[in-house]
């Protein structure tokens, strides 16, 4: 943390994402608190449909972006849409984390036998692309679940098809700094002192292994959320009836041709605004905290 | 006496941080005779490899020179271009860096960047060039010459590749040579080696030579004469025998307590200096040894001693140790 | 193993990267392995400073990770004891101290894994550990990178003391120091050396060094150990050649005599040792039976060799 500020001092393209970052946050978490769930009955009004944004004929103030097929205000939807697709990619992410760091640390602290059983593994999954992954997996807990799931059962499975199809570059990442770090003296300090693996693995390489994972992992949110809209979109991740940048597009995608540009294209220009702010974000980060371009002292 | 060949008079040179200037080098002066070896020791961040960098004019910012003058062969190399300076680095001063690596490029074969260097500074057609890398590589002391022509620089041995750098550093027959801790990286008994191909050269050539080092054995057996560097300046410069043998500052004499070596008896003793060199900006008023100093009274705290000019054995010092006059 | 030996080697040998490749196997080739250490015994009592001096690459650093337990060997056995408390400084001051950890933390965490003091007593003993390294105790707080090469070697020092080790290994405690700051380093080692007789293995290539802090020194070449004796007995009467050559190869302070005096030849490529004697190749003295024979370690009076000729070798050798 200590890094954090200094690796702003300057930079304005970063701290323009930073800052676009925390009030999409703020954006996403606090109008859904003092607003109807536009996705329940009280939420919509079919009196609405189709209200163009405010700068158009027929436009209403309450209704800035206008309102979808439904009478869902699309400034309320979003908000909800984007908390749904910010959560999903953010625990997906973890989740990737979580199961990616902790196969890579065991693989780079071990070696031998288990480290290339998990390394193949990755090769394996690695052949196929993410995208392609999570459909399958997504397909695979239908199958198993049935199709009559609810939309948390839905989501949860949104969430861990993304997750497990992103933990192959965290491992990666992490048994590389994990093999440099155990032939470093202060592991062997602590050996001769007669710390157990376990303690000298979690308490000593850990924190020496983190910095750049957390670089990825932001970069990773990015993809992970393109990820869900894509899911979403496709109809085999969210289902239409609940609020997700992916299924607000996909529902709009509906109307293009009809002329309400508008029901899609918003929803499309807050996901790019994010992921591109996430993407800024996260390559900054990557080019401070990369020992190649700054020193590690 | 002749002109020497390198005559460096009150350089300075600063480290700029937030707007302010602080002292980095302050007045250094020094002269190398043709021929002779000048040693220059003190503590790890003295000063020594930065009076260097200064001399061949490679300092980049935040560093600057501020004064001095610098003169090789009696040409002023503190008044050149840019374009001039490049040559004389190279071909005029040749550079002998502690860590082999960083003077040898990875990729290029070692005669590649031998005779690249020699038709860089000297008109030899290409074969001449390659015919006097092999001769090199020879009189460095290198088995199997065109087998180490042909090698790339991580096919070879630490102590191999300090040999090559040197033969690069010599190859384009310098009037100066400044080696930077030529040996400290290495063991024993590959810095006897080293040690004594500097030397054999050194004989050969006659090039003077500025040999940077903070292990006065290497002072002893190889320097004419020496400037001991202490927090940026010269405390006190006299022949390497009557440095060793009676040294007039503490500092110096400290250091040379702090060499591990047997006494008249034949027991083992060490002294360290107690405290440690004041770093960058944090330079005490007066003799900047003075905290650390048995022997400092209140005009070492107030004011600064010149290096007083005693023929030939100088220090900078109110309350010299008194010289026991051998010879 | 008696109640005074702290740790016995017995014919200990270490060779790296021996696993047969998949290639090796269908051909049934035996792989090249680099025999780092051979065939090495030695014991360490109770109190006593055991030295061992080497050129680069000789195994010294092999040698010491085998005794800490960090490296199994791959030949002969080591005896230790047990419940037998270990500490160990190292060479690079950059790589042994976390870079994440707080120096309190780093300090304390020999106390807490062993146990050694009550919790709350724990940070006045941090804080004491700190003063008597010559450190503050205000240094406690700060990260590792705050600090000099100089001042993490008392870190570690620090360290090692608060295991209240039965047993020290210092593998180059002071090699990557200048002259100045390695005095007050041994100064500092030497003190709690006097103080709290600490049983040790002190590593290095610098023979003053070895010498002011060493009562027995083990002279490693090419793997194997070619000499062992009291100290004094190393420097005044030296028995193999390698041990004199060594010896001579270190400039002194005199400046009056300026011979310089390397050890003739080159190290020969350690996987591929010369046959007989390893140090044959480079030994004044070699002849066939050099060439033929590995000589066997020797006792003599109170020291051990490995040379096949009693040598006067009490004179440095006329260059
Ligand atoms: N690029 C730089 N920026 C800031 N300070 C520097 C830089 N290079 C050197 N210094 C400082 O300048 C001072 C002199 O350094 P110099 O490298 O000349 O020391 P030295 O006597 O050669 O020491 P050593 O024995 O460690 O090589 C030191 O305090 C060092 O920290
Ligand atoms: N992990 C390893 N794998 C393969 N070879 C190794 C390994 N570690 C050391 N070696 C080799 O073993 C030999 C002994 O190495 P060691 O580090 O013990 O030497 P040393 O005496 O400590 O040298 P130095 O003075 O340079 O520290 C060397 O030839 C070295 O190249
Ligand atoms: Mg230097
Ligand atoms: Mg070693």
């Amino acid at each position: 943390m200590r890094g954090l500020a200094e690796a702003f001092r300057g930079r304005p393209g970063p701290i323009v994402a930073a800052t676009l970052i925390v009030l999409l946050v703020v954006y996403a978490f606090v109008l859904p608190l003092v607003t109807a769930d536009p996705f329940s009955m009280s939420g919509m009004s079919i009196l609405d449909a189709f209200s163009p944004p405010i700068w158009m004929d027929g436009g209403q103030a309450t209704m800035p972006f206008g309102a979808d097929d439904q009478g869902r205000n699309l400034i309320t939807a979003m908000a909800y849409g984007l908390r749904t697709s910010i959560m999903v990619g953010a625990i997906s992410v973890v989740i990737g984390l979580v199961i990616g760091g902790a196969l890579g640390l065991v693989a780079g602290f071990v070696g031998g036998r288990t480290d290339a059983i998990i390394m193949r593994l990755a090769d394996v999954q690695l052949a196929y692309p993410a995208l392609l992954l999570a459909m399958v997996i997504d397909g695979i807990a239908t199958a198993i679940l049935g199709r009559g799931r609810s939309n948390e059962m839905a989501i949860a499975i949104v969430i861990v098809s993304i997750g497990i199809a992103f933990w192959v570059q965290y491992a990666r990442t992490i048994r590389s700094s994990v093999m440099v770090e155990r032939d470093q003296d202060y592991v062997a300090a602590a050996r001769v002192t007669g710390r157990s693996n376990t303690a000298i693995l979690i308490q000593h390489i850990l924190p020496n292994v983190m910095a750049p994972v957390l670089v990825i992992a932001t970069i990773n949110l990015g993809i992970a959320i393109i990820t869900e809209a894509t899911l979403s979109f496709l109809g085999i991740g969210i289902p239409p009836t609940y609020p997700s940048l992916g299924s607000l597009i996909r529902n709009g995608n509906n109307f293009l041709q009809s002329g309400e540009w508008w029901i899609s294209v918003f929803p499309c220009l807050l996901l790019v605004a994010l992921v591109v702010a996430v993407n800024v974000l996260g390559d900054h980060l990557r080019d401070h905290f990369n020992p190649k371009i700054r020193g590690r002292t | 006496m002749s002109e020497p060949v390198l005559k460096v008079r009150d350089l300075s040179v600063v480290l700029e941080r937030n707007g302010r200037d602080f002292p980095v080098l302050d007045g250094v002066t020094f002269d190398i005779a043709p021929g002779e070896v000048l040693g220059l020791v003190g503590e790890s961040g003295a000063g020594k490899s930065m009076t260097g960098i200064a001399i061949i004019d490679l300092l980049v910012p935040p560093l600057r020179r501020t004064s001095g003058t610098i003169a090789l062969s009696g040409e002023r190399l503190d008044q050149l271009s840019a374009k001039r300076m490049r040559r004389v680095r190279g071909k005029r001063i040749g550079f002998v860096f502690q860590d082999p690596m960083t003077s040898l490029n990875p990729v290029l074969s070692i005669g590649r960047q031998l005779t690249d260097t020699m038709r860089r500074h000297l008109p030899l057609t290409r074969g001449e060039a390659r015919e006097r890398a092999i001769a090199w590589l020879t009189r460095v002391g290198l088995a199997n010459p065109p087998r180490v022509f042909a090698a790339a620089p991580h096919e070879l041995s630490g102590g191999q590749r300090q040999r090559i750098v040197i033969a690069l550093a010599l190859c384009a027959e310098p009037d100066l040579l400044i080696a930077d801790e030529p040996t400290t990286a290495l063991d024993v008994s590959v810095q006897a080696h080293m040690l004594t191909l500097l030397r054999e050269l050194h004989e050969e050539t006659g090039t003077a030579m500025m040999l940077i080092t903070h292990d006065l054995g290497v002072i002893a057996k190889m320097a004419d004469r020496v400037a001991v560097f202490y927090a940026g300046r010269v405390i006190e410069t006299a022949p390497t025998g009557r440095l060793i043998g009676a040294p007039l500052h503490p500092y110096t004499a400290g250091l040379m307590q702090a060499t591990p070596a047997p006494d008249a008896d034949g027991a083992m003793r060490v002294r360290a200096i107690p405290g440690a060199m004041p770093g960058i900006g944090a330079l005490p008023p007066g003799c900047a040894f003075h905290p650390r100093c048995e022997r400092a009274q209140a005009i070492c705290r107030e004011e600064r001693p010149p290096l007083a000019d005693a023929g030939g054995h100088d220090a900078a010092c109110y309350f010299p140790l008194v010289e026991e006059v051998v010879s | 193993m008696s109640l005074d030996d702290v740790l016995i080697l017995n014919a200990v040998s270490k060779a790296y990267g021996g696993r047969a490749s998949m290639i090796e196997k269908a051909f049934g080739r035996r792989p090249k392995g680099l025999q780092a250490v051979r065939e090495v015994s030695f014991t360490i009592r109770k109190g006593e400073v055991m030295g061992l001096v080497g050129e680069s690459g000789c195994g010294k650093s092999t040698i010491a990770r085998m005794a800490a337990g960090l490296l199994a060997p791959t030949g002969g056995e080591i005896g230790r004891n047990a419940a037998m408390r270990e500490q160990m400084i190292f060479q690079d001051p950059f790589s042994s101290l976390n870079p994440r950890w707080r120096v309190r933390d780093i300090v304390a965490e020999p106390i807490r894994t062993h146990r050694l003091r009550p919790k709350k007593a724990i940070d006045e003993r941090v804080a004491e550990l700190l003063r008597q390294v010559g450190l503050s105790p205000e240094d406690g707080a700060k990260f590792p990178q705050a600090f000099s090469g100089g001042q993490r070697q008392r870190i570690s020092i620090a360290r090692a003391l608060a295991g209240e080790p039965d047993f020290l290994i210092l593998d180059e405690p002071t090699s990557a120091l200048d002259v100045s700051v390695q005095a007050q380093i041994l100064d500092l080692l030497r003190g709690f050396q006097a103080e709290l007789h600490l049983t040790s293995l002190f590593i290095t290539h610098n023979l003053p060094v070895v010498r002011l802090m060493a009562d027995r020194i083990g002279v490693v070449y090419l793997g194997e150990l070619v000499e062992l004796a009291p100290t004094e007995t190393i420097f005044h009467r030296p028995r193999h050649p390698y041990t004199r050559l060594l010896i001579d190869a270190a400039p002194d302070l005199d400046a009056t005599d300026r011979s310089l005096h390397p050890i003739p030849g080159d190290l020969p490529d350690p996987s591929d040792p010369p046959s007989g004697c390893v140090f044959r190749t480079r030994c004044p003295f070699a002849n066939e039976r050099c060439a033929a024979e590995r000589p066997e370690l020797r006792t003599v009076e109170t020291g051990q060799v490995r040379c096949h000729y009693d040598l006067d070798l009490s004179q440095r050798a006329a260059a």
